[in-house]
């Protein structure tokens, strides 16, 4: 007997407060982020730390107290500076994410 | 070959090797769209056969732009710990060098205004909107100025989603831009806006703007940018 995978797609276009949107597109299974792809017409440098955040993100649980963690830890470990979107941004986007077909 | 050429300046730049440098360029019908965007979701694919519109991805951030015959670009680059902008911080950055090019429209009788994050504009409309980064240890700043572009075009190519309107007011990008040419209530043409933008970055910084070809290395690292980079579909339209 195989495994059943229960992987959803979700996704969200968050607008920021700084005005800039952020567009999330994430597959989810069991609660987790399987992968994420994180757009937008936001400004972050350096600009390929963005690749890392994503790839930082997955297997990581949708809550958001774990997700506020991640997110700290990769700025803070990156030094990025986000313009047009703060850190919490990219945490409510994600959370914001709903499942689609 | 323009973005391209918009890379290897600021490279050049850092490397110590360009002096500090301004260019004014344009491009035929184009979007380019900003380094995180989705080509996908950012541009109407189908509008841009129609109109035979290009997609190119810049390496900066920031949204989309429509690029066309009436549409000048300008590009500042300098190597980091430049005296105008000894703030590494990018809003920083974006403000002190959008004054050269707010001061040139003003020289022109535009009543243009910075309006962070990245814009500027005139009564509450974007007449030009700047990207840049901070890296290879240079500062780099580009705007694309609405000098006359088809906002027709504009607003059939770009798919901006509902949210970002939200609190403009405004049912569609065509309505929240202007141009200069309809700031001025006549024709306009890019070399009197590219004009009148040097004398404000002369003005504005205290500085003297030489004109001058690309260099020759600049020229060959471009060139090898352009095959490498931003010749390729997995860089223009991927993700």
């Amino acid at each position: 007997m195989s495994a059943t995978k229960l992987e959803r797609l979700r996704s969200a276009d968050y607008k920021a407060p700084g005005g800039k949107l952020v567009r999330v597109r994430l597959k989810e299974e069991q609660g987790q982020i399987r992968s994420i792809r994180i757009t937008g017409d936001f400004f972050l440098v350096p600009e390929e730390s963005l690749g890392k955040l994503e790839k930082m993100l997955e297997d990581v649980p949708l809550r958001e107290a774990e997700l506020r963690l991640l997110v700290d830890r990769f700025f803070r470990g990156t030094g990025a500076q986000g313009l047009g979107v703060a850190h919490d941004d990219f945490v409510k986007a994600i959370l914001s994410a709903k499942e689609t077909v | 070959m323009n973005l391209a050429v918009e890379e290897a300046i600021p490279r050049m730049v850092g490397e110590g090797k360009s002096p500090s440098t301004v260019r004014f360029w344009h491009n035929s019908n184009t979007i380019v769209i900003g380094c995180f965007q989705s080509a996908k979701l950012e541009v109407n694919m189908d509008a841009c056969k129609e109109t035979g519109t290009e997609i190119v991805r810049r390496f900066t951030g920031g949204g989309a732009v429509y690029h066309d015959s009436g549409n000048l670009n300008y590009a500042i680059s300098l190597r980091k710990g430049h005296r105008l902008v000894p703030n590494q911080n990018l809003q920083s950055v974006f403000q002190r060098l959008s004054e050269g090019a707010v001061e040139g429209l003003r020289k022109l009788g535009v009543e243009a205004e910075f309006q962070p994050v990245n814009d500027i504009q005139v009564d509450g409309k974007k007449v030009s909107g700047a990207a840049g980064s901070i890296r290879w240890n240079s500062i780099f700043h580009h705007g694309c100025i609405l000098v006359g572009s088809d906002l027709s075009i504009l607003g059939k190519v770009l798919n901006v989603p509902g949210v970002k309107l939200e609190d403009k007011h405004v049912a569609s990008v065509q309505k929240r831009v202007t141009t200069v040419r309809d700031e001025l209530g006549r024709d306009v043409s890019t070399r009197e806006v590219r004009d009148a933008i040097v004398g404000g970055i002369e003005s504005c910084y205290g500085v003297r703007v030489e004109s001058g070809e690309l260099m020759k290395e600049e020229v060959g690292l471009a060139e090898e940018l352009y095959q490498t980079k931003y010749s390729r579909l997995e860089w223009n339209l991927e993700p």
